[in-house]
């Protein structure tokens, strides 16, 4: 007989109680179960063992306080690994920056823009390259209320400003997605 | 603001290689997965490097993510597989060496109430990985059935029948029932 068709000296298996218990179910057999002593006993015990487990589980789990930092670390390693990266000439010599680090200039910029409650920018390389020309594709969430053209007109007004000053960049295309708009709490 | 930005949406972004939209899943997401390895290994620091490891590997596998399930699930099915690994690692003499009993029992009213906590602790310590991941996610994490199949790959009934047993092994363990 394995584990799991254990019976109580009644006949009654030990797994519809287990069920009725964590599940909180009715009894298969209310009226055994309501005048057997073993059914009652084994129910107590059930129902004090499962208290502990339900108890168990309402423990809070304190997060690590640089948990977070520490993953980040490794993952931002392994995108700047794999991050293409954008050449600006010079005479005397060649400056790269990572897309990635181009792409969250870009973020930033774009999230100072009143209105905007997210950003994501993936730098596009020409094809074929251009030194220090790229073009950008932005991801929004913007809030209700502004108008959409007029936010996204904001958008590419200030990353033409900033951009090209903040990184060396020019942008010859930025090309925006509006993913969600939101409610901003108040 | 963050807050407010859907899952799909980081992940998204993500996926085209923005590192901070992927922080913001990981600020989302790290308690759920660090709860699942804490109950699954029983110790903080194994928790702590099985939630690094499931981030790290989720980055690496943002490509190959379709988005047929949740985000979610995708990280609760990565971080299962990933304490599995680690249980199936460990010798059989070390396993219950490695168990905190105190990890996660922190708040018990009293050293009684503590005590029985540490019971359920050490018995779902002693629980086969498969039976104990499917406890866990069910119990800790309050999956249904139909997403434990999903991130276990198997059955809903296959999922049943674990956490019968699981249940059943954790109550003969901490209770006289007889």
């Amino acid at each position: 007989m394995t584990a799991e068709h254990e019976q109580l000296p009644c006949g009654v298996e030990l797994e519809p109680l287990v069920i009725q218990v964590a599940d909180d179910q009715p009894p298969v057999d209310l009226a055994h179960q309501n005048s057997c002593p073993y059914c009652q006993s084994a129910l107590r015990s059930l129902r004090q063992g499962w208290a502990d487990v339900q108890a168990l589980t309402r423990e809070p789990v304190p997060i690590p306080p640089r948990l977070t930092a520490q993953i980040m670390a490794r993952v931002r390693t392994l995108a700047r690994d794999v991050a293409d990266s954008i050449l600006l000439g010079h005479p005397r010599g060649e400056t790269r920056i990572s897309h990635t680090v181009v792409g969250q200039v870009i973020q930033r910029v774009a999230s100072s823009v009143p209105g905007v409650v997210f950003a994501s920018a993936k730098p596009i390389p020409h094809d074929p390259p251009e030194p220090g020309r790229l073009s950008v594709t932005i991801r929004l969430v913007v809030a209700f209320g502004p108008a959409i053209d007029t936010l996204t007109h904001a958008v590419r007004h200030v990353i033409d400003r900033r951009i090209p000053r903040l990184t060396g960049a020019e942008l010859s295309r930025i090309d925006i997605t509006i993913e969600d708009i939101t409610e901003l709490p108040d | 603001m963050i807050l407010q930005v859907d899952d799909r949406i980081l992940l998204q972004a993500a996926q085209d290689g923005d590192p901070d939209a992927f922080e913001a899943l990981v600020r989302r997401h790290q308690a759920a997965v660090y709860r699942v390895a804490l109950r699954m290994l029983g110790s903080e620091a194994d928790a702590q490097d099985a939630t690094q490891e499931s981030f790290v590997r989720a980055w690496r596998g943002l490509e190959r993510f379709r988005r047929e399930s949740a985000v979610s699930t995708w990280l609760y099915r990565i971080v299962t597989r990933r304490c599995l690994d680690a249980i199936a690692a460990r010798r059989p003499t070390e396993a219950l060496h490695q168990i905190e009993l105190d990890a996660g029992v922190d708040c018990a009213d009293t050293a009684e109430q503590s005590e029985r906590l540490r019971a359920v602790t050490r018995a779902i310590a002693g629980l086969p990985g498969e039976q104990r991941a499917a406890l866990v996610l069910r119990e800790f994490e309050g999956l249904s059935y139909d997403q434990l199949a999903d991130v276990l790959n198997t059955s809903v009934p296959a999922v049943k029948g674990r956490i019968h047993r699981a249940r059943l092994a954790v109550l003969k363990q901490t209770t006289a029932w007889r």
